[in-house]
């Protein structure tokens, strides 16, 4: 080969990177090995949270996503049922994911299995996968696709740097989903960016930004991080349905049962 | 029979809302974090399994036994901060902290335990 066939094909292979918006592949994929756990408590959006260190769950606090009048009035209306005690979350069901973007926010444990053709979020909550190709897919065309919790998730690397896009979320029809215990909610036609990074030894990073058409005014940025655990930190079984003293009422209502297996709450709906 | 019963309100709301250790998967509403409750009691069993561990304890109410049902975090999350399927067994004699119900139905948000040794689990202080 000549010295001009070899800078021609170089060439080449860079103009195909930068046309199809994708730099190489590391020469050595990131370690994001190990077990990880979310850095602060699961509310979603941690910057806007009301009042502020709130607990998702707990009456009177919400988030504020840029939403429009119409979903701002339903997340309205979830708090209000929040504070009532009537607002079930639908993984007290123990039948479904929590989907995206919830999945980035549960709590015990997550471990992140990084190889060449896709990157695999395990959470241990749930338990909760996502999968990410990272093979140079696109996504499926919109007629090959339906929206499912966890949607479809396709990305690349640019350095250490995992970007990931997902599409097709069931997102709130007026169950199934929420993205987290405040009542937060998301539509069918939301989807996310994701770039994601070991920001020092002990911290991953994953920067989203949200689009929702249909109940956004304006793209929502949210950063999660994520502390490694000690070495040799076990992840286990998580059977949600083994032993759930917590049903919902026909009310909406979460119960607590007595060892018998009956509820104990004084009033049921 | 004595009542071994103890309310403890403490006046330091937020102190009561964070110490629970509990990360539900379900809403905890039915639980009310401005109080923690602490009692005497005898344990029954420990229900070491997901979503929530249950410690099932019993107390005497007036001569009568009364059982209390009290709900912890997963096994999961619980083992990895020194909890064991051992670590209350039945007939042992405790002192818990929990958040109540707030219907006072018999149950409650475990917030931590002293063990007849002296030794303490989850938040005690």
């Amino acid at each position: 080969m000549t010295v001009r066939a070899a800078v021609c094909g170089a060439i080449c292979v860079l103009t195909i990177a930068l046309v199809s918006g994708q730099s190489a592949k590391p020469a050595t994929l990131p370690d994001w090995s190990g077990a990880w756990t979310l850095d602060g408590p699961t509310v979603f959006d941690g910057s806007t949270v009301q009042p502020k260190n709130g607990r998702a769950g707990e009456p009177g606090v919400r988030e504020f996503p840029p939403y429009n009048d119409e979903w701002e009035a339903l997340y309205r209306k979830h708090v209000e049922m929040i504070k009532q005690g009537t607002l079930p979350d639908p993984v007290s069901f123990c039948g479904t994911p929590h989907g995206f973007p919830r999945l980035m926010n549960l709590p015990d444990v997550y471990e992140f299995a990084v190889t060449p053709e896709k990157v695999i979020i395990l959470g241990e909550n749930g338990p909760n996968i996502l999968r990410i190709y990272t093979d140079g897919r696109k996504h499926p065309d919109a007629a090959d696709l339906w929206p499912t919790y966890s949607g479809a998730s396709v990305g690349h690397w640019e350095g250490d740097t995992l970007v990931f896009t997902t599409i097709s979320l069931k997102g709130f029809s007026g169950k199934d989903v929420l993205v987290d215990r405040t009542g937060l909610i998301l539509s069918d036609a939301s989807r996310a960016t994701t770039r994601m990074r070991k920001i020092d030894p002990m911290t991953l990073e994953a920067q989203m930004v949200i689009e929702d058409a249909k109940a956004l005014k304006a793209p929502w940025r949210v950063t999660k991080r994520y502390r490694k655990q000690p070495a040799g930190t076990w992840a286990w079984d998580y059977a949600c349905a083994e032993n759930n003293r917590n049903p919902v009422s026909s009310t909406g209502k979460t119960l607590t049962l007595g060892p018998d297996g009956k509820p104990i709450d004084k009033v049921v709906d | 029979m004595k009542s071994t019963l103890m309310v403890v309100l403490l006046s330091v709301a937020g102190w009561a809302i964070a110490s629970s250790p509990l990360r539900a998967h379900h809403s905890g509403a039915m639980f009310d974090r401005e109080k923690v409750v602490e009692l005497k009691a005898t344990v029954k069993e420990l229900q070491w399994s997901n979503p929530h561990i249950w410690i099932q304890v019993i107390t005497q109410e007036n001569g009568a036994p009364k059982e209390w049902s009290l709900e912890g975090g997963s096994p999961n999350t619980l083992s990895r901060q020194g909890w064991r399927s051992t670590t209350f067994k039945p007939g042992d004699e405790v002192t818990v902290r929990f958040n109540p119900m707030k219907d006072g139905t018999a149950a409650g948000a475990f917030v931590g335990a002293k063990l007849a040794d002296g030794k303490t689990i989850g938040r005690w202080d």
